[in-house]
C-alpha cells in the first residue's frame, strides 16, 4: 500500500477514536466532562451516573460504532458479489424481510427479547433468497436489484397490512423499531451484537482480493483461482451474520452501506484492500456522528437515527449524482 | 500425449447439444488455432475447458488430469483464459488489475512480496504497459483494455494460454500488436496457445495448426495450407471465396467474394483445385 493511503487510514481511525471520546462526553444529562472523565477512567466507582456512562451511553457508542462498520462492510460484499455499486441489504430487500419478521413478532406478542431473533431470521431469509437467485439464475445485476426492490415493496405491503389489521398499541415500539434507532436494544443484545460482527469483519479482511477479483465476473474470478462455491458461502453468510445483527441490534438504518463504499472508493480507488477497511472506518465515524445528533440536536426529545441517516444520505446521493459526469457514477 | 487431450468431447445448453463428438489433441508449444462460423462451438468449447461447463460426454485432460478435477488455484496457475471482452464495472488501476492475475501464486494470508512486484514490471514492460500503471481501466482504449486483459493472463505465468477471439473488436493495428505480443512470449516462456479466430487470415498467419470446426464437429485439422482451401472454407462457411498465398508470409490469405461481383465475373474467378 502506498505512504499516503496508509496516512489517510491512520488518520480516519484517529478521527473515529476523537469522535468516540467525544461521543461519550457529550449527552443531555447534565454530567460534566470532568467528571465523565473521572467516571470513565474509575469504572468501579458507584453512582447513577456512572451507571448513565457504562451502561447506557458508552455501549450505545460502541453499537453505533459497531453497527455503522458493519453496514458498510456488508455494502462493499454485496456490490463486490453482485457486481453492482447500487446493491446493499436496502436496496436488496434485505432489511424489509427483517421489518416483516419484527412486525411478525410483535403481532404474535413476542416482542422484547424475541424481536431482534425474529428480525435476523428475516434478513436472513431474504439474503438466502438473494443468494439463491443471484447463483441460480442467470439474472443481470439490475434485474437483481429491482427483484430487490420489489421484495421491498411486498415486504412492506405486507407490514402494513399487518399493521393495518392490530391495534396502534401493539405495534408502536415495532415502528420506533422501523425508523431505525440505536436506543431501543436491550443491554443484552447489544452485548451479543459485537460476537456476530467482530469475526465477520474478521474474516472478510482475509477475502479482500478475492472480493476485487469477484468483481470481475464468477467466470474470470474461478479462471483467476478462486474457489467459488466456498468464497461466495463465506461472504454471503459473512454479510447476513452482520446484516442480521445490526437489523436486530438498531432496526432499520438505510443508506450507510451505499454511500461509504463510494466515498471509499472516491478516495482509494476500487481495490478491495483500501476499501473495505475505509468503509469499515468510514461507516463507523459516520454513524457515530449521526447518532450523537439524534441523541442532541432536539433536545429533550430524540431523533431515530435511521431518519438522520436517511436525510444525510439522501442529500449527499443527490448531491454525488448532480456532480457526476454522464456514464462516470461507478 | 499433448499437453491438453480433448477425447471425445459432447457438450452443451439444457438439452441442446453443441458440441458433438470432438477430439484432438495439444502439444506443448504449439500454436493452435480454432476456426469455424458462428454457432459452430467455439466457445462453448472454451468454456467446457475452464471448467464452466460440464460435458454431457467424453472429457478434456490437462496433462492426464480431468480439469474438472484441478481445484482452481493450480488451473489458475497452469491456465489463463482470455475472454473476447471482459467488463469491469468497479474501476481499477491497470497495476492492481494486472497484479490480480497473481492471486493464485499466493496463499490467503500471504501478502504480495518483491517478487510480485518484479514481476508485474516485467509484465507491464513486455505488454508496453508501464506508462498506464496508474491509469484507470475505464480510462483506456478497446486496445489498450485488451492488453491488460492480456497482461492480467500474463501475470499467471501460465503454461497454457486459450483465447477466445482475444482481438475480436480491434481494429487492424491492435490486432497485429495483440497477436505478436501473444506470439513473443509464447517464444520467451515456451507457452502453448489454443485460440479461436472469426478473422479467417488472422489465424493463417499466427496458427502453426487449425482446427476447423463446423456443427459442433472437427471439419478437418492441419497446417493453414491444409485447411484453408477454397472448398473446405465455402462447405463449412457457406461463403464463395477465393484463397491465394499471402506473398509474404506465404500462408493461404481468404479473400471474400460479394454476389455481385460473381454474377459480374465472366468465368467462376477460380478453377477447381486452384488455391495457389
Amino acid at each position: 500500500m502506498k505512504k499516503k493511503n496508509v496516512l489517510i487510514l491512520f488518520a480516519l481511525a484517529v478521527v473515529l477514536s476523537g469522535g468516540i471520546i467525544a461521543a461519550v462526553l457529550v449527552g443531555r444529562s447534565g454530567i460534566g466532562v470532568g467528571k465523565t472523565l473521572y467516571y470513565l477512567l474509575h469504572p468501579c466507582a458507584a453512582g447513577m451516573e456512572r451507571d448513565i456512562l457504562w451502561q447506557i451511553r458508552f455501549p450505545r457508542v460502541i453499537l453505533s460504532v459497531l453497527v455503522g462498520a458493519a453496514l458498510a462492510s456488508c455494502g462493499v460484499v454485496f456490490q463486490a458479489l453482485l457486481r453492482n455499486p447500487l446493491a446493499e441489504s436496502y436496496t436488496l430487500g434485505v432489511s424489509g424481510g427483517a421489518a416483516f419478521g419484527a412486525v411478525l413478532a410483535a403481532v404474535l406478542k413476542l416482542s422484547g427479547i424475541y424481536l431482534p431473533f425474529f428480525a435476523f431470521f428475516g434478513s436472513g431469509a431474504s439474503i438466502f433468497f438473494v443468494y439463491i437467485i443471484a447463483s441460480k439464475k442467470r439474472f443481470s445485476n439490475s434485474a437483481l436489484i429491482l427483484g430487490g426492490v420489489v421484495l421491498s415493496y411486498l415486504f412492506s405491503a405486507l407490514v402494513l397490512l399487518i399493521f393495518s389489521l392490530s391495534r396502534a398499541e401493539d405495534v408502536h415500539g415495532v415502528l420506533l423499531w422501523l425508523m431505525g434507532d440505536l436506543s431501543i436494544a436491550s443491554l443484552c443484545v447489544v452485548k451479543m451484537t459485537p460476537f456476530f460482527i467482530l469475526p465477520a469483519v474478521g474474516i472478510l479482511f482475509m477475502f479482500t482480493r478475492d472480493l476485487n477479483i469477484l468483481t470481475l465476473g464468477e467466470e474470470k474470478a474461478k479462471q483467476l483461482g478462486v474457489n467459488l462455491a466456498t468464497t461466495k458461502k463465506t461472504l454471503f453468510i459473512c454479510a447476513s451474520l452482520m446484516a442480521g445483527a445490526c437489523v436486530a441490534a438498531a432496526g432499520i438504518i438505510g443508506f450507510v452501506g451505499l454511500i461509504i463504499p463510494h466515498i471509499a472508493r472516491k478516495i482509494f480507488g476500487a481495490d478491495h484492500r483500501k476499501v473495505l477497511p475505509a468503509s469499515c472506518l468510514i461507516g463507523a465515524i459516520f454513524l457515530l456522528v449521526c447518532d450523537t445528533a439524534a441523541r442532541n440536536i432536539i433536545y429533550p426529545l430524540e431523533l431515530p437515527v435511521g431518519v438522520i441517516t436517511g436525510i444525510f444520505g439522501g442529500i449527499f446521493f443527490l448531491s454525488f449524482l448532480w456532480n457526476t459526469k454522464r456514464g462516470n457514477l461507478f | 500425449m499433448g499437453i491438453l487431450e480433448v477425447k471425445d468431447l459432447f457438450c452443451g445448453y439444457e438439452k441442446v447439444p453443441v458440441i458433438k463428438g470432438v477430439s484432438f489433441s495439444v502439444n506443448k508449444g504449439e500454436f493452435i488455432g480454432i476456426i469455424g462460423p458462428n454457432g459452430a462451438g467455439k466457445t462453448t468449447f472454451f468454456r467446457a475447458i475452464s471448467g464452466l461447463l460440464r460435458p454431457a460426454g467424453g472429457g478434456i485432460e490437462y496433462k492426464g488430469k480431468d480439469v474438472l478435477k484441478i481445484p482452481p488455484k493450480e488451473f489458475a496457475s497452469e491456465i489463463a483464459v482470455i475472454p473476447q471482452m471482459l467488463d469491469v464495472p468497479f474501476d481499477f488501476t491497470v497495476g492492481e488489475f494486472v497484479m490480480m492475475g497473481r492471486f493464485s501464486l499466493r496463499g490467503r494470508f500471504e501478502s504480495l512480496k518483491e517478487e510480485d512486484h518484479k514481476a508485474l514490471k516485467e509484465i507491464l514492460e513486455m505488454t508496453d504497459m508501464t506508462s498506464l500503471k496508474e491509469r484507470r481501466i475505464s480510462e483506456l482504449s478497446g486496445g489498450e483494455r485488451q492488453r491488460a486483459v492480456l497482461a492480467q493472463g500474463f501475470a499467471q505465468e501460465p503454461e497454457l494460454l486459450i483465447m477466445d477471439e482475444p482481438t475480436a473488436a480491434l481494429d487492424i493495428g491492435h490486432k497485429v500488436r495483440i497477436m505478436d505480443l501473444v506470439k513473443r512470449l509464447k517464444k520467451k516462456r515456451a507457452l502453448t496457445v489454443l485460440a479461436a479466430f472469426h478473422d479467417l487470415n488472422l489465424a493463417s498467419v499466427y496458427s502453426d495448426k487449425l482446427i476447423l470446426l463446423k456443427e459442433g464437429k472437427v471439419f478437418t485439422t492441419g497446417t493453414p495450407g491444409d485447411v484453408l482451401t477454397y472448398q473446405n472454407v465455402e462447405e463449412v462457411y457457406k461463403t464463395l471465396v477465393v484463397v491465394k498465398e499471402d506473398p509474404v508470409s506465404a500462408k493461404p490469405c481468404v479473400f471474400l467474394v460479394s454476389a455481385e461481383d460473381e454474377k459480374k465475373s465472366p468465368q467462376p474467378p477460380f478453377s477447381k483445385g486452384e488455391t495457389l
